[in-house]
């Protein structure tokens, strides 16, 4: 499976490492919500279909990407960078690929 | 603060470190590796919004203007600078204490500095079969078109992480960590006996 | 000359003769030819002795689908099984063995299973051995019983147990067009795409490129197929875009357009060049592949079809004309299409005598009928073989006239003498790497055959593989796939032209002829027509059940002979069509592959190893090293004739009598850097570091999101802004990760950058009530007294003139300080302070008395910070920050992680004075023969010579209530059972006076 990270441009799976479930929301630090803090601990989505996934290209540029992958094809339909801010370089990765 | 009396640093390759030439050599040497010992490495990081004021600190310092682009690079010789992740930057200087002459500049506005010119070890592999065994470990296209001149990559082998700049045509340089500098070496070493190799 | 061999013809080089082994006697063969090739042609027709039953088996193929000629090759002490001889290529000093056989190949005792027919059924394991136990001699104890007995008689080669000492590479490779199958249709496929000026490989399983083209006799741009072919390869491999791979297996096909191959480098060479690896594991990520890989003949399932002297059609033509040996000299054919006339033709012109077509149709063309003329065979159209017969070599075969509607056989038996009977069932397109690229195969009812999917991942098949059968169909489709993966437009360029024999392409569906005696479906695993059914009438409904339940189409071959007829087969017992029966879908690998191509260099010493920068002084200087993770580290400094115990019984006490220097370069650190680094740490960390002043450094502990321990680590302030954050060793990996992803993903308005920097920096730790004395002895610039060093305190200064950094902490409990320099300086700073120690007797010590130390002081590492642990467990709630929320911080409080019945750190001294072992669980009832309720168990165990005793560190339940009393410790695993006192973890100087100084 190839991951095309925004930055390195296409590379493979074994440089990334699954980050979770990208559809939970972080409760407030200071939040006392439990329930909510139970459903962004151990609530995960398991779709069969498009998903919204956490991947962290850890064996290359370092960064988190947020990732939509077809559970059933695993075809990646998206990638960009979790953190905004920094320019997306989509025009290299389309060159790579 | 200036070092300037400071003893020669230990590289972690000596014991592993033979000068010659090795391997199925005897039809010529297909590849030269050698430890560049940079004197100066270090990692330079933007906040986001801010890597075109520090790519013009790295210009002012270094003269190196830094190409457009993820993993641009330029390599002097003497001096070499690439993206290797968003807003970050390897810079690096054969001469010692680069980290003083950026002090000042890189402002908290900016960004941040981290010295690692103990903590990085470059290994230069160059030849006309340097990219065959570059691709024996690397699962990066290292054909030139895709990875142009001066360009930097960020890759791992196995748990070891590179940090790979294009210094020539046929010439790349490898920054790993150096705990793993000399086990990558061996292993380089070994990889590069089918094509034969020569050791600088 | 050889028995077999044709006087002309074949590529193989005549003028070379090469010598080798099989079965101990030698033999002799030419340059190109394979093991099967080269014995075929001196005579021998007994290969191997099958699976279960032990039956003589001759060869199949003459490629990589052979079922039955499987040997071992023997290279010094390795041995390789089961490889097909059909793909051995022989070098000189080849040595080759049979395989399933004792004692010989000829005389096989094992062959008395041939008689028990009948029983070693399908499913007789299963039934056998499976289920409850009754009596002393049945089910699953009957297993063990026979399971000896049974796995020396059934199989296939043994595996050696020699080391083997080849050299294995793994090669990464990116191309616009990969190519696989060099045939008509692979060859047209690359040289357009090569001309496109994309970058091209071209891989191919056999040694020569050609496929078909270098036996099909057929006439290719007016010169003969085979030369055609070698001036194309010759074209393509004059081009720089074009890599050539022969020898190179494609075996699995992945998500993304990623392709896993094998090329066999040097299997066929006697000897290899220096650093030539023996294979090659290619990784190729393709932009487009040209699926070209061609079509396999199927067998006829009849009685006897497996007898040595059996052979499919096309195998025979191509020993004749590629490799000049003929498999006999009368030769009969059975065939349900026409593919096999050519075939007849072809052997009769290389010398054989072409006793009889015999052919399932009653209906035969007219070409066809002048094509058995020309072979001047009888042709016995609406016959079967119904028998062969023979011992360990064909003598002839029995025919009967046979309905191809009905399946029906009538009239009499008639005999023929014959040496060599070829058979045709058709053909199947070599689909396996399209199926294993996602889409389920389609039933051809014309071509009687699966053909592919349509693509699911950026593949274009050419040639037979799509069930286009002819050359001419081939290369037309072949350039269309070459110009279409490359990007190019379609050609109208006149092709090469094809002058072959006419034929149709589609059989008759007829896959066994049912009469008397021994159908082989799966002649590896030797799964019978019979058993087929026998699996239905038990129930086997679902072709995977069918598959498991025979084991058929599991061997070494995959079912490339057996899947489609086995099949047939299914569905008709079912009385359903073969499309409603459904084919298995094919996984990787396409063929067998060696380990050690997949292990590659992560082997032995090149294995990645990760040494600090003092590690060549621990070597030189008697340590004992110890891998911790990826890490060496020294164990102990042993003098001559030292225990480990004794060795580190003597660091630790000299330690706290004077003092001890311990390499800790391999703790993670990160620097953490940035406007708000100290507001990030107080988010990460339990406590506080906002409020750490600059120069002095403090411990911390990070818990995960669900509450528990995550690690623990002194965090140094060097600046305002910048902090250097220590982990434990095992853990930096894991920490950083998780402070880049609070980063990037929850807090990624914070203006931090982490990085890791444990490689940047030596450290020592030195402590003992001496350590400061050393010291002040050798270090400049910076004075190291209790003022300007106090504990927690940070100094910059030199030593042997160069910088170093040292914090005052300590994990022996004793007054220690880590002195930190450039990872380059890390040996000239550890040798300056190892002799400024000398007067003062310090000792350097390892892992061993570290842990000795800790434990004596009851401070937790990984193994109490276990992942189920939390701070109170630990007694580490003092930590617990009551002023912020911090990660952790809303989930630490929940009910089950504050019970009071929950593990918690506590003390252990064996009150018997015998070592203690991790992992031994505390009773509070010793019952020896049958160990119950487990109050908690050890984590950490030592002789500490500061108490001589031996202690540990437990995890226990109720913890700090148990202490002072008594329980037992219980470890039937190595039989330790005994006494122990519950006390508190902190045995030694629990007030932390010596630290303090």
């Amino acid at each position: 499976m190839l991951i095309t990270c925004p930055y390195c441009g296409p590379r493979d799976v074994i440089e990334f490492t699954y980050q979770g479930d990208g559809n939970r929301e972080r409760p407030q630090p200071a939040s006392q919500d439990l329930d909510a803090w139970n459903a962004y601990v151990y609530d995960r989505l398991n779709p069969a279909g498009d998903h919204n996934e956490i991947w962290q290209h850890s064996g290359g540029c370092r960064a988190h990407l947020r990732v939509v992958r077809n559970t059933i094809t695993h075809e990646i339909l998206s990638t960009a960078f979790a953190r905004g801010g920094h320019k997306s370089t989509e025009n290299r990765a389309e060159g790579r690929s | 603060m200036a070092e300037p009396h400071l003893p020669e640093r230990q590289s972690p390759l000596e014991p592993e470190h033979h000068p010659g030439s090795h391997g199925n050599f005897e039809h010529g040497v297909d590849v030269i590796l050698s430890e560049t010992r940079a004197g100066s490495i270090l990692q330079l990081a933007a906040w986001p919004g801010e890597e075109k004021r520090l790519i013009e600190i790295i210009r002012k310092v270094t003269g190196l203007a830094l190409p457009d682009g993820a993993g641009g690079g330029v390599n002097s010789g003497a001096r070499a600078v690439f993206g290797f992740a968003p807003g970050k930057f390897t810079v690096v200087d054969e001469a010692e204490g680069l980290a003083q002459a950026f002090a000042g500049s890189i402002t908290p506005a900016i960004g941040t500095l981290t010295d690692l010119s103990h903590g990085r070890t470059a290994i230069r592999i160059a030849g006309p079969k340097a990219e065959w065994v570059m691709a024996k470990f690397f699962a990066i296209d290292f054909a030139l078109p895709a990875f142009p001149l001066g360009a930097g990559r960020s890759t791992n082998h196995h748990d070891i992480f590179a940090q790979i700049q294009r210094s020539g045509a046929d010439q790349f340089d490898i920054y790993v960590f150096r705990s793993f500098a000399r086990s990558f070496w061996k292993a380089l070493c070994h990889a590069s006996e089918e094509v034969g190799y020569e050791v600088q | 000359m050889s028995p077999r061999r044709t006087e002309t013809g074949g590529r193989i080089d005549r003028l070379r003769t090469i010598r080798f082994t099989f079965d101990g006697a030698p033999y002799t063969g030419h340059a190109g030819d394979t093991l099967a090739s080269a014995l075929l042609a001196n005579g021998v027709t007994l290969f191997g002795r099958s699976f279960k039953y032990h039956r003589p088996r001759g060869v199949l193929s003459a490629g990589v689908e052979e079922p039955n000629a499987l040997v071992t090759v023997l290279r010094g002490e390795v041995r390789e099984p089961n490889i097909p001889a059909t793909m051995v290529e022989i070098y000189d000093g080849l040595v080759a063995v049979s395989q399933n056989r004792t004692p010989s190949l000829a005389w096989d005792i094992g062959a008395i299973n041939q008689l028990g027919g009948k029983i070693l059924s399908a499913g007789f394991y299963y039934k056998t051995f499976m289920g409850p136990v009754i009596g002393p001699l049945k089910g699953t104890r009957f297993w063990m019983f026979c399971e000896h007995f049974i796995r020396r008689a059934a199989g296939l080669g043994k595996a050696g147990t020699a080391p083997d000492p080849e050299r294995y590479e793994r090669m990464n490779a990116f191309c616009d067009v990969l190519v696989v199958g060099s045939g008509p249709a692979g060859l047209m496929a690359a040289k357009a795409a090569a001309d496109q000026g994309a970058r091209v490989i071209l891989a191919d399983l056999e040694a020569h490129f050609g496929g078909s083209a270098n036996w099909s006799g057929e006439t290719i741009d007016g010169m003969p197929a085979a030369d055609w072919a070698q001036r194309m390869v010759g074209q393509l491999g004059g081009n720089d875009n074009v890599r050539l791979l022969p020898r190179t297996t494609v075996w699995g096909y992945y998500d993304g357009n990623t392709l896993a191959a094998l090329e066999r480098v040097t299997d066929h060479k006697e000897v290899a060049a220096k650093g030539e690896p023996r294979q090659r594991y290619w990784a190729i990520r393709a932009g487009s592949v040209v699926l070209a890989t061609g079509s396999f003949e199927r067998p006829l399932v009849f009685p006897g079809n497996d007898r040595p002297g059996v052979m499919l059609a096309h195998a025979a033509e191509r020993y004749a004309n590629e490799y000049g040996v003929l498999p006999g000299q009368r030769i009969a054919l059975f065939t349900n299409n026409d593919s096999a006339y050519r075939s007849a033709v072809a052997l009769k012109k290389a010398g054989a005598a072409v006793v009889a077509i015999i052919d399932v149709r009653s209906d035969i063309s007219n070409e066809m009928r002048r094509m058995a003329s020309e072979a001047e065979a009888e042709l016995l159209a609406g016959h079967a073989v119904v028998a062969t017969e023979g011992g360990k070599a064909l003598t002839g075969l029995k025919v009967q006239r046979f309905d191809a509607m009905s399946g029906s056989l009538s009239g009499d038996e008639r005999s023929i003498h014959a040496d060599s009977l070829l058979m045709s069932g058709g053909w199947s397109p070599t689909i396996h790497l399209a199926s294993q690229a996602g889409a389920k195969a389609e039933w051809d009812p014309a071509r009687q055959a699966f053909l592919p999917p349509k693509p699911t991942q950026r593949w274009i098949g050419a040639g037979a593989f799509t069930g286009s059968f002819s050359t001419a169909e081939a290369i037309a489709e072949g350039r269309a796939a070459g110009l279409q993966a490359a990007g190019g437009a379609a050609s109208s360029a006149p092709l090469p032209i094809v002058e072959a024999v006419p034929g149709d392409p589609d059989p008759a569906p007829v896959f066994e002829i049912k009469a008397k005696g021994k159908s082989f479906v799966d002649f590896q695993h030797d799964v019978t027509a019979e058993d087929v059914r026998l699996a239905h009438r038990e129930g086997f409904v679902s072709v995977e059940h069918l598959k498991r339940y025979t084991t058929l189409g599991m061997a070494t071959d995959q079912g490339k002979n057996s899947n489609v007829p086995g099949l047939a087969i299914m569905a008709e017992a079912l009385g359903k069509p073969i499309p409603e029966v459904g084919t298995t879908r094919f996984r990787p690998p396409y063929t067998a592959v060696s380990i050690g191509s997949l292990a590659a260099e992560r082997f032995g010493d090149l294995k990645p190893e990760r040494l600090t920068p003092m590690h060549d002084w621990h070597i030189a200087n008697g340590a004992r090293m110890y891998s911790a993770g990826l890490w060496y580290r020294p164990m102990i400094y042993g003098l001559a004739g030292e225990t480990v115990e004794q060795a580190y019984v003597r660091e630790s006490k000299a330690t706290r009598e004077s003092a001890g220097i311990v390499d800790v370069s391999t703790l993670g650190k990160i620097a953490v850097q940035g406007p708000d680094a100290a507001a990030f740490l107080d988010r990460v960390y339990t406590n506080m570091f906002s409020t750490l002043a600059v120069g002095k450094a403090r411990y911390g502990l990070m818990l995960r999101e669900d509450g528990l321990a995550f690690d623990d680590g002194t965090t140094w302030r060097l600046g305002e802004q910048e902090f250097l954050m220590t982990t434990t060793t095992a853990n930096a990996g894991k920490v950083m990760q998780h402070l880049e992803y609070f980063l990037d993903v929850i807090w990624p308005e914070l203006k931090v950058t982490v990085t890791s920097v444990t490689d940047e920096w030596a450290g020592a730790a030195i402590g003992g009530p001496k350590a400061r004395v050393i010291l002040a002895a050798c270090v400049t610039g910076t004075a190291v007294d209790n003022a300007t060093l106090p504990f927690m305190g940070i100094v910059h200064g030199r030593i042997a003139g160069v910088p170093v950094m040292i914090c005052r902490l300590s994990f022996s409990g004793e007054m220690a300080f880590e002195v930190y320099s450039g990872a380059g300086y890390g040996t000239r700073v550890w040798e300056a302070l190892i002799e400024a120690g000398k007067p003062f007797g310090l000792v350097t010590y390892g892992l061993e008395a570290l842990g000795t130390m800790r434990i004596e002081k009851g401070h937790v590492t990984g193994a109490e910070i276990d992942g189920r642990t939390t701070a109170r467990d630990l007694h580490l709630d003092w930590m617990l920050s009551k002023k912020k929320p911090f990660i952790g911080s809303a989930m630490m409080d929940r009910e089950g992680l504050i019970a009071s019945d929950r593990l918690q750190l506590v003390g252990v001294v064996a009150l018997d004075n015998r070592p203690l072992n991790g992992g031994g669980h505390i009773v509070e009832e010793l019952d020896e023969a049958n160990p119950h309720d487990s109050l908690g168990h050890i984590t950490a165990c030592c002789y500490s010579p500061a108490l001589g005793k031996y202690i540990a560190l437990a995890l226990v339940k109720g913890g700090k209530a148990r202490h002072g009393t008594r329980a037992f410790v219980s470890d039937p695993l190595r039989n330790r059972f005994g006494p122990i006192e519950i006390v508190s973890n902190h045995f030694y100087d629990p007030d932390g006076s010596r630290m303090h100084g």
